[in-house]
């Protein structure tokens, strides 16, 4: 099953911005991550931007889901930010006891394509 | 005086559990729970019956309204005749660590709610019942 | 405050309304009695009504609840319906709510409870009169008052539930009010919001701070919150992890937290104790966490060449 289509993903730059405006189910969810590893490989992308403001119930899976597809994605050499996260989202996965580590967050997309630029700069200054 | 809600789902596919979140997430919102609220016992709906569907294949939900003395809630039980979970007190406990995704979506929901409750036989099966309450105005 | 609202203030349903008829030992012969009794009701209810305001216009302060005239006419209605109703045969949710409404009428207009409590007696005492007229025997009459005083303590019990009810409803509003006060985020700067915490955080208050400080967050797509604990006199482990869940929280929003006004005292109870609090930034001035605020948003204090140091005077006199 592909998540094309149910979400939308953009090339800006060397980045893909994602955006995630349906409910996820854990098929999609997968799907997404599927989808977004291999354009990665296709296309070489340094940043990923994964919006998630048209998300409004995140369970643990759907966020496992997110985060280690950041983790994967920085394996690939990619950086990844989470941008948009609601504040009802936020609080119930902290309440859940959640632990979101190995992904960095930005408020909005504008901030997430910064940060994600900022990364990469760093990263070839660096030399790596 | 209305007849409170409550209804009885099959949870035996993803549909089934999509179903269910969004029952539950709708009872919230008509019963007038603040958003916080209303997602806290939503999320712990949608983790139950994962668990149910991933670990049991099938089983049921019942989604209630309930309320005593003057105080409005929701009260969701899980039931499956599923493999059961051995060492109960320790997956409870070990959240994301022990116990894999099963361990975590019930220390989760545990948390989530204002009460829980678990009565598992390994080989039998599993009822899980989470309640949570309007917050006052 | 609507009706239904008082209802579930104080927790008015079918079980309640048992079991209030149960201790005040209504039974369906009482009621049956009572209805009975109408027509006895309607031919002495203008009497027994006048004997009320008598006794409220003899004295002085009871006066001075009802001034107007039109406000006397109105509630004289008012209290012949009320005086009816006992005799309406019901006492069921409908009739509770009917008499909650008096109450709410009355807490509304600021009557305090001694003077209904007052009223209610000498209606009693009305009643008794008019009873042992109409009912010269006085087995009968004694049963019959004694439906009637039932009933009656039932109505004044409501009356009491209703003020105590909207007095806890101020009391509410005004303990809403002080967290209000207590817990304002300011927009310090663009993109930096500032939380002054004052007086203990208990697990009630640390939850609606969190989701106070998530939606500002939000709404004002800032950066970092400075969160000041200087006025916080006791920070434990309980209040630590508040404060830890919150940031990790706003860290997840994509903003960063830094947590200020660290004493002595609490500097040593957070390492003696063993919390991790690596994960927030922390100082002991609040101008220290500014100052680091403005460099997490790319901005940086810089002395001017001229500084305003003369403040213009005044161009017109004090008179």
């Amino acid at each position: 099953m592909s998540a094309h289509g149910s979400i939308p993903v953009l090339r800006i730059g060397s980045t893909l911005l994602a955006s995630i405006q349906v409910e996820l189910r854990d098929t999609i969810a997968d799907a997404f991550q599927e989808d977004i590893l291999q354009t990665i490989a296709k296309t070489g992308a340094a940043g990923l931007v994964i919006d998630i403001t048209g998300l409004e119930m995140v369970d643990s899976y759907v966020a496992r889901v997110l985060a280690n597809t950041g983790r994967m994605a920085a394996l690939m050499g990619t950086e990844t930010v989470i941008v948009g996260m609601r504040p009802v989202v936020a609080a119930t996965l902290v309440r859940m006891g959640f632990r979101m580590e190995g992904v960095l967050t930005a408020l909005n997309v504008d901030a997430g394509l910064k940060l994600v630029s900022e990364l990469i700069a760093r990263r070839h200054g660096a030399g790596r | 005086m209305s007849v409170p809600f409550s209804e009885k789902m099959i949870v035996a596919s993803e549909d089934d559990v999509m179903l269910a979140r969004r029952t539950v997430r709708l009872l919230a919102e008509s019963l007038g729970f603040d958003p916080f609220t209303a997602a806290a016992i939503t999320t712990a709906t949608s983790e139950l019956c994962r668990n149910v569907w991933v670990h049991a294949e099938k089983g049921t939900a019942l989604v209630e309204q309930i309320g005593s003395n003057g105080r409005t809630g929701i009260r969701v039980e899980l039931r499956d005749e599923g493999p059961g979970i051995a060492e109960i007190d320790r997956v409870l406990s070990g959240g994301q660590r022990h116990g894999g995704s099963l361990g975590l979506g019930l220390s989760g929901s545990r948390r989530l709610a204002d009460e829980f409750r678990i009565e598992t036989v390994v080989g039998r099966g599993t009822v899980v019942t989470v309640v949570k309450w309007k917050r006052p105005t | 405050m609507p009706l239904q609202h008082y209802m579930e203030k104080l927790h008015f349903d079918e079980a309640e309304l048992q079991s209030r008829r149960d201790f005040f030992e209504i039974t369906a012969d009482d009621l049956s009695r009572l209805a009975g009794l109408k027509s006895f009701a309607e031919k002495h209810t203008d009497d027994i009504v006048e004997d009320l305001y008598r006794l409220i216009l003899g004295h002085p302060e009871a006066k001075k609840q009802f001034t107007e005239h039109a406000t006397l006419v109105r509630v004289k209605r008012a209290q012949r319906d009320y005086f009816l109703g006992l005799f309406s045969g019901r006492c069921d949710l409908a009739y509770a709510k009917e008499r909650l409404r008096i109450g709410i009428a009355h807490e509304r207009v600021g009557v305090p409870p001694k003077w209904y409590l007052g009223a209610y007696a000498r209606y009693l005492r009305s009643i008794f009169d008019q009873l042992s007229v109409e009912l010269p025997d006085p087995a009968q009459a004694r049963v019959a008052y004694q439906s009637i005083e039932k009933l009656v303590a039932f109505d004044m019990a409501l009356a009491m539930d209703s003020y105590i009810a909207s007095q806890l409803g101020a009391l509410e509003r005004h303990q809403a009010a002080i967290r209000e006060l207590s817990t304002p985020i300011i927009r310090l700067y663009q993109r930096v919001l500032l939380l002054p915490l004052i007086g203990t955080i208990d697990t009630h208050r640390a939850d609606q701070l969190m989701e106070a400080v998530l939606l500002k967050v939000v709404e004002e797509q800032a950066h970092v919150i400075i969160i000041d604990i200087a006025g916080v006199p006791l920070v434990d482990t309980k209040v630590a992890d508040h404060l830890l869940k919150t940031t990790e929280a706003v860290r997840l929003l994509g903003a960063q937290t830094i947590l200020s006004g660290i004493s002595p005292i609490i500097a040593k109870t957070i390492v003696t104790l063993g919390m991790n609090i690596s994960a927030m930034h922390t100082r002991s001035r609040l101008a220290d966490a500014l100052e680091l605020a403005f460099v997490i948003i790319g901005k940086r204090v810089t002395s001017l060449a001229k500084p305003l140091t003369v403040i213009p005077a005044e161009a017109a006199e004090e008179t």
